[in-house]
């Protein structure tokens, strides 16, 4: 089995990154995270516009987006801001939430504390005790069977179903040999190939979860007012030679390769087994929503397969770029990591841009950053809503 | 010769990726398949799909080795493979309407 240098966290789960996270409890304490992260090293602060005024069920799941990317073992601490007495969900809460994994964790309350520069003061504090404290850690040498690799596509083009998601599928399988396992979410895409995907389950209450997944989305834009079965593939899809949902849809899943799947997830859970394969998580295409409930599920490390090029990067979890279109990639030169046009030049065969791929998320395990990383363009953390704001 | 992209060994279809392809044309393959060569019966613009062999109605069209649909009628060796000669087996709404009715 291979190995990566990565950081050991006190619960056995190893990080690729070595993050000090400060972490908005609510829409209201954004302001002080930012203040507090600009000024100590390494900080990343994490905001958002959520955290009042959900419904229950909605709130439920921004915990858990929350918690779970402060639990990523990306994050070596975390500072928490929230600034009254939230409703049902306090940076109290959230510490609770994350305290298993053992890492330092802070809470500090904008009002309880003082107001704004009282906070900003208290916060800034643990924040540079936690950034000297993690920055004795060290890598050490880890098993990949440790990895939890989340896969993602957006700004599809026609280069995307014939070469980077299958080459991505095969760096999948390239890992689970390795022990390790592969996470894709955007079950809206799965619509139209539900079959490939529950011939691979690893038992029915799999395949039924999966059946009732795509369902619920479905379901789910309906109530919107929007038919999506009936209106896939869509005019421009057709426009560009793609003739039916499966064949669309099947270019999408093939982000994932052979394995069994293993596992069933809602959205932002974390697996609940270490079994090597294929798991997938329920939830939207939308990319930034869909990487960020991979983060707090756990994945240390995304694929970003993309046709057109695309930005998205996500502030804890280093997201790779890979693309098929040659023309893209030039353009995108300082934002998409990988090009595996070749295949289509004759230059490289899928086999090889499976491995040209794989051996970029092994860069990135050890520590290589990714483009985006290097330009701390941290633009896509955001939280999926089950509920209307109230 | 121009070149068309196959993704699976199995598959029946290509896809032109590089270039766009007149009719006429003889076409190789990139990806697999690299033996078989066909010649164009009908232009294929890019990101569309070219018969890499005959297809007979009621059979299967192979892409990345898996269905993508089923011949509505035969397909010649070189002929555009889309909406006008391939029907999709999944996502029928207008099916769902027509089983909901004969099972009322």
């Amino acid at each position: 089995m291979s190995e990566f240098l990565g950081y050991i966290r006190p619960n056995g789960d190893v990080g690729i990154r070595n993050h000090l996270l400060i972490l908005s409890g609510t829409v209201y304490a954004n302001g002080v995270c930012e203040r507090v992260a600009d000024t100590i090293h390494g900080a990343v602060p994490i905001t958002h516009a959520n955290g009042r005024c959900q419904v229950a069920p909605d709130l439920r799941v921004t915990r858990r987006f929350l918690a779970g990317t402060a639990m990523n073992p990306n994050v070596g601490a975390v500072v928490i801001i929230d600034h009254f007495k939230e409703e049902g969900m306090t940076a109290e809460d959230l510490a609770d939430d994350i305290a298993p994994t053992g890492k330092p964790v802070a809470t500090v309350n904008i009002r309880g504390d003082g107001g704004f520069i009282s906070a900003v003061d208290k916060a800034t504090r643990y924040a540079q005790d936690f950034a000297r404290r993690i920055s004795l850690h060290q890598r050490e040498a880890a098993p990949m069977s440790k990895i939890l690799f989340g896969t993602e596509c957006g700004t599809s083009d026609t280069t995307s179903g014939l070469a980077s998601n299958p080459a991505n599928g095969l760096a999948g399988e390239l890992l689970i040999a390795q022990g390790g396992r592969m996470l894709m979410a955007e079950c809206t895409e799965w619509m139209g190939c539900e079959n490939w995907l529950t011939d691979k389950a690893a038992n029915p209450a799999v395949a039924e979860a999966i059946l009732a997944g795509v369902k619920h989305m479905e379901a789910r834009a309906l109530a919107s007012g929007e038919d999506i079965r009936g209106s896939q593939p869509t005019g421009d899809n057709m426009a560009g030679g793609l003739t039916t949902i499966e064949e669309k849809s099947m270019g999408a899943v093939k982000k994932i390769g052979d394995s069994p799947i293993i596992e069933y997830l809602e959205i932002a859970e974390a697996p609940t087994k270490t079994e090597a394969g294929n798991y997938v998580m329920y939830g939207p295409g939308m990319g930034a929503e869909s990487i960020s409930s991979m983060a707090a599920a756990g994945c240390q490390v995304l694929t970003f397969c993309t046709g057109g090029g695309h930005t998205s990067n996500h502030p804890i979890m280093p997201t790779i770029k890979v693309t098929g279109n040659r023309g893209s990639f030039e353009l995108m030169r300082d934002t998409v990591d990988v090009d595996v046009s070749g295949v289509f030049y004759g230059e490289i065969t899928l086999a090889e841009a499976g491995q040209i791929v794989y051996g970029e998320v092994e860069r990135v395990c050890n520590g290589y950053l990714t483009k985006s990383e290097a330009l701390r363009d941290n633009n896509s953390f955001a939280i999926h809503r089950v509920g209307p704001s109230i | 010769m121009k070149k068309v992209f196959v993704v699976y060994a199995t598959d029946n279809v290509g896809t032109a990726v590089l270039e766009p392809i007149h009719t006429g044309d003889h076409v190789g393959c990139n990806g697999e398949r690299s033996d078989l060569e066909v010649i164009a019966l009908d232009p294929i613009a890019y990101g569309h799909k070219i018969a890499l062999m005959d297809i007979a109605e009621g059979d299967t069209v192979l892409k990345y080795g898996l269905s993508i649909g089923t011949a509505s009628r035969d397909i010649k060796e070189g002929e555009h493979v889309h909406a006008h000669n391939v029907e999709s087996n999944r996502g029928r709404g207008d099916l769902a309407e027509r089983d909901a009715v004969t099972a009322e």
